[in-house]
């Protein structure tokens, strides 16, 4: 278990390397008005009305179930997650958790209310943000998120079968005469 | 609180504070499995009428309910049922008991109406597998349909009792944690603590041999068929009536547990969400601001 | 439709009331505190991690079921390892895991119904963020899969309680709410079943500060000697419950009590609570001298000293004008503070004469011959009052219209819990 487990963080470590290096350097960003429509500047990104803007995406795997979408733009970028799901339950607890999340998107400034199709959630980061904002510290809180979602999801279920199983005794001891 | 309790709150305290200060009342009120209750004074203040409504009430009256209720209650049973419900107990507060322990044995009586009602199936599975011991053979497959989509069936065999429970998940999140209660209960003999306690069978989808045969039963994705193996040290004179309380309310105490952990996961996600916010909040650039005041003392806010 | 009554749920800061529709009182009062593992003052932020799941026989795990609500978290108030907390604050909802924890207990433990085969129905304090509202959604939803859901504002509920008085003969769901608790006393102007935020005004006097000026003129009458210390509040908040009343006017009141003592004055008989001791002490000018804070608070409080009547026609002149006659028209009082008797009747007197004082001068000013035909005036007082959020609560909840009302859980499974940031008004005749 524990062998296994440090080869898996030796896996995660590169993932995430490739991960941190691609959003930062896609993190440059500039101030861009629409040349679509006057007095307009929105996310290019989001708004992909002149093509010329876009750069290429790119998409970063770490296995099948696991990769990192990043689609930069002149004065945006969309970061988007899929989050390891091994079987029902996680996939259950991931949708639960990334929804609740989404729900507070408010506060979470540079979090987008909704995923991009195929993934579980997405990030969009304006050029606003990265001039408000600390932009190593932005991709800070991408990379934990990314390694605590993990913890987070197969903690949940550790604690579902925990419970599951108290439940159960509980229960039994009580009629077993 | 892990196990839930057999009595009715609302009744047991009602009651007792009724006998304390006898007042007019008429109140309704629920209990789980569709149950409804109405407590009412309808002639004079101590005389109160508790009226009990079950769903299943006709399929219990066939397994001899009004037996357990006439032994349980006798002369408070009343003769004429409130309309709408099926049962109805006359209790004269002036009659109860005036011993303090008799009388809060009395009011719990009162309190577990709806799980005495209950308890007929039980009793009859449990007498015919005694029957059955020595003659063989097969008791009559008893069906309660205590919800509108699920039903417990009750059937003797000469040397154990077969319980089974069919339940149905309208949410996906309830089926999957359903799902990892149950096999838990499956699972749950293997502890050496509990070896004693009944076996625990689970099918989703596909109901259980015994009730195969039932007409109208539904195999889709919601639904899920629990079996309990009861033997005969299950419901020994002593231990009987407390498995018949736990036994008839386990589909509650399994719903009420799936949203539980889902509570559970919500504190945990309260609580990571603020971690992870308090994280984005170092990204922040503290920009000095200094306070901007109009001449009257306001303060100006930037949105 | 569903058979089985909605269920009602009235989460106060110092109190919760819950019951079914169709009643005409709660099934349970009790206070909103829980108590749980671990100390009060320690902010148990953190939910506890399981930390070895196999270690089961300690039943760790589900410590989160581990605790208890209303008058037993404060039963268990003393038991070590338990700490009390009172999640809501200021009538707004303050811990979100407690409260979550708090209904899920009152569901199941008290009355005991299955949220699935339930509506229910909702309070929430005037000008709740609608985020509160979604939170409040998630958590029925998605923890407890409700049926649908309705959340209405405390003020609306009052209003439609009044209703069940026969002297209210419209349904509607215009007027001015007078709501006086425990903690304080809101005065809360509503337009058709929206509350006019603006013009809000709380009162700092309420319940607990009319007992503690019981206490104080019964200690200057030296009657509370042979009451124990820790009795006296007790005995302060008992006498201004059963004896209490409004006078109309004070100076001769006082005369009457001191022409005949024997008729006025009463006596309270009570019993020490641990040893159990019988003593008795006298209750006099307190009997109306009491609820005379409202109308006169220099006699108890230096600082906040604008009369009840004064802070309601501010509030109705602070509204817009269109409404002023139909908030005149309809005050209506909930809350245990408001019980006292003719309570209602001086604050109407006393209100009619500001508004037909300021009448009187204007037409004086204008010069004119006309005479203005007058502004009605009207409190409403009613049997249902202590618990008028409750009742008003249980009151649209059997109404025919509260099922299209509601928001269902198909419905929020579609839309997401911003569904609940509306909520359609109903039930009023108007």
């Amino acid at each position: 278990m524990n062998l296994q487990h440090s080869v898996m963080s030796n896996v995660l470590r590169p993932y995430l390397a490739a991960v941190r290096s691609t959003l930062t350097a896609a993190l440059t960003l500039e101030n861009f008005s629409s040349q679509v429509v006057e007095r307009h500047n929105k996310p290019e990104v989001e708004a992909g009305t002149s093509k010329e803007v876009l750069l290429n995406p790119l998409t970063i795997s770490r296995n099948e179930n696991e990769r990192v979408f990043i689609e930069p733009s002149i004065n945006s970028i969309r970061l988007s997650i899929k989050i390891k799901q091994a079987d029902e339950i996680e996939r259950i607890l991931c949708n639960k958790f990334t929804r609740f999340m989404m729900q507070r998107a408010e506060s979470f400034i540079v979090l987008r209310r909704k995923p991009v199709p195929g993934y579980d959630i997405s990030f969009l980061i304006t050029n606003t943000h990265t001039e408000t904002m600390l932009k190593h510290k932005i991709v800070d809180f991408i990379i934990q998120f990314m390694e605590e979602v993990d913890k987070e999801i197969s903690e949940m279920k550790l604690s579902l079968n925990a419970r599951a199983r108290i439940v159960a005794e509980s229960y039994l001891t009580a009629i077993q005469g | 609180m892990i196990l839930l309790e057999p009595h009715n709150v609302i009744i047991q305290t009602t009651i007792l504070e009724k006998l304390q200060k006898p007042g007019s009342l008429d109140v309704v009120f629920v209990d789980y499995d569709n149950v409804r209750f109405h407590l009412s004074t309808p002639e004079r203040k101590t005389q109160l009428l508790l009226s009990m409504n079950i769903r299943c009430w006709d399929e219990l009256v066939q397994y001899g309910a009004l037996d357990v209720l006439r032994r349980e209650y006798g002369s408070l049973l009343a003769s004429k049922v409130e309309p709408e419900y099926n049962v109805s107990l006359e209790i004269d507060l002036e009659q109860a008991p005036s011993d303090p322990e008799a009388r809060e044995a009395f009011v719990e009586s009162l309190a577990l109406l709806k799980r005495n009602a209950l308890s007929a199936p039980f009793e009859r599975g449990f007498e015919t597998q005694k029957q059955l011991e020595s003659s063989g053979g097969q008791g009559e497959l008893m069906q309660v349909h205590y919800r509108d989509e699920e039903a417990m069936y009750i059937q003797a065999a000469p040397d154990r009792v077969t319980v089974i429970f069919s339940t149905v998940f309208r949410e996906e999140t309830d089926r999957i944690f359903g799902k990892v209660f149950l096999q838990e209960f499956v699972d749950a003999r293997r502890q050496p603590s509990i070896q004693n306690a009944p076996q625990v069978l689970y099918s989703s989808r596909d109901p259980p041999l015994e009730i195969r045969h039932v007409p109208g039963l539904r195999n889709s994705e919601e639904i899920g068929y629990v079996t309990f193996v009861l033997f005969p040290r299950h419901f020994t004179k002593s231990v009987a009536p407390a498995t018949i309380s736990h036994i008839q309310l386990f589909r509650d105490y399994l719903h009420y547990h799936i949203k539980c952990s889902k509570a559970y996961m919500h504190s945990r996600m309260r609580y990571r969400v603020t971690e992870f916010q308090k994280v984005l909040n170092r990204a922040k650039t503290e920009v000095a601001t200094t306070e901007r005041k109009t001449a009257s003392g306001r303060t100006m806010v930037s949105r | 439709m569903s058979v089985l009554a909605p269920i009602i749920c009235d989460n106060g800061t110092g109190f919760s009331k819950v019951g079914f529709a169709g009643n005409s009182d709660p099934s349970f009062v009790f206070p909103t505190a829980i108590a749980t593992r671990g100390s009060a003052s320690q902010s148990a932020r953190a939910p506890a991690v399981p930390s070895k799941p196999g270690h089961l026989a300690s039943k760790r795990g589900v410590e989160d079921l581990d605790f208890f609500i209303g008058d037993e978290a404060l039963a268990n108030a003393k038991t070590p390892g338990y700490g009390v907390h009172y999640p809501i604050r200021h009538g707004m909802i303050d811990n979100w895991d407690h409260m979550e924890r708090y209904w899920e207990q009152t569901i199941f433990k008290y009355l005991r119904a299955e949220p699935e085969d339930h509506y229910f129905l909702l309070t929430e304090p005037p000008l709740n963020p609608p985020e509160n509202r979604e939170q409040t959604a998630e958590i029925f939803f998605e923890s407890f899969n409700i049926k649908g859901l309705y959340i209405a504002v405390q003020a609306v509920l009052a209003l439609a309680a009044s209703w069940s008085s026969n002297r209210v003969t419209d349904r509607t769901l215009t007027g001015t709410v007078i709501d006086s608790g425990d903690g304080v006393t809101h005065v809360i102007p509503c337009a058709e079943g929206y509350v006019i935020g603006s013009a809000i005004k709380h009162i700092p006097i309420a319940g607990r500060d009319i007992s503690q000026f019981v206490l104080n003129l019964m200690r200057e009458r030296g009657e509370m000697a042979t009451v124990p210390p820790e009795d006296q509040l007790k005995v302060a908040s008992k006498v201004k419950e059963n004896y209490s009343y409004v006078c109309q006017d004070v100076v001769r009141e006082f005369r009457k009590y001191d022409e005949e003592p024997y008729k006025y004055f009463e006596r309270y008989d009570g019993e020490h609570s641990v040893t159990g001791r019988k003593y008795s002490v006298d209750v006099g000018y307190e009997r109306f001298l009491a609820p005379e804070i409202f109308f006169n608070p220099e006699i108890f409080s230096s600082d906040f000293l604008t009369p009840l009547p004064e802070i309601v026609d501010d509030v109705i002149q602070s509204s817009p004008i269109d409404v002023r006659r139909g908030l005149y028209k309809n005050i209506v009082l909930s809350g245990g503070s408001t019980m006292f008797q003719h309570f209602g009747n001086r604050l109407k007197r006393d209100l009619k004469q500001l508004v037909d004082r300021r009448l009187d001068a204007s037409v004086a000013a204008s010069g004119s011959t006309q005479r203005s035909s007058g502004v009605e005036v009207d409190v409403i007082s009613h049997k249902r009052q202590r618990y008028a959020v409750w009742f008003g609560g249980s009151l649209l909840a059997s109404l025919p219209d509260f099922y299209t009302s509601c928001h269902t859980k198909a419905q929020y499974d579609e839309i997401g819990p911003s569904i609940c940031r509306r909520y359609q008004i109903f039930g009023s005749s108007t």
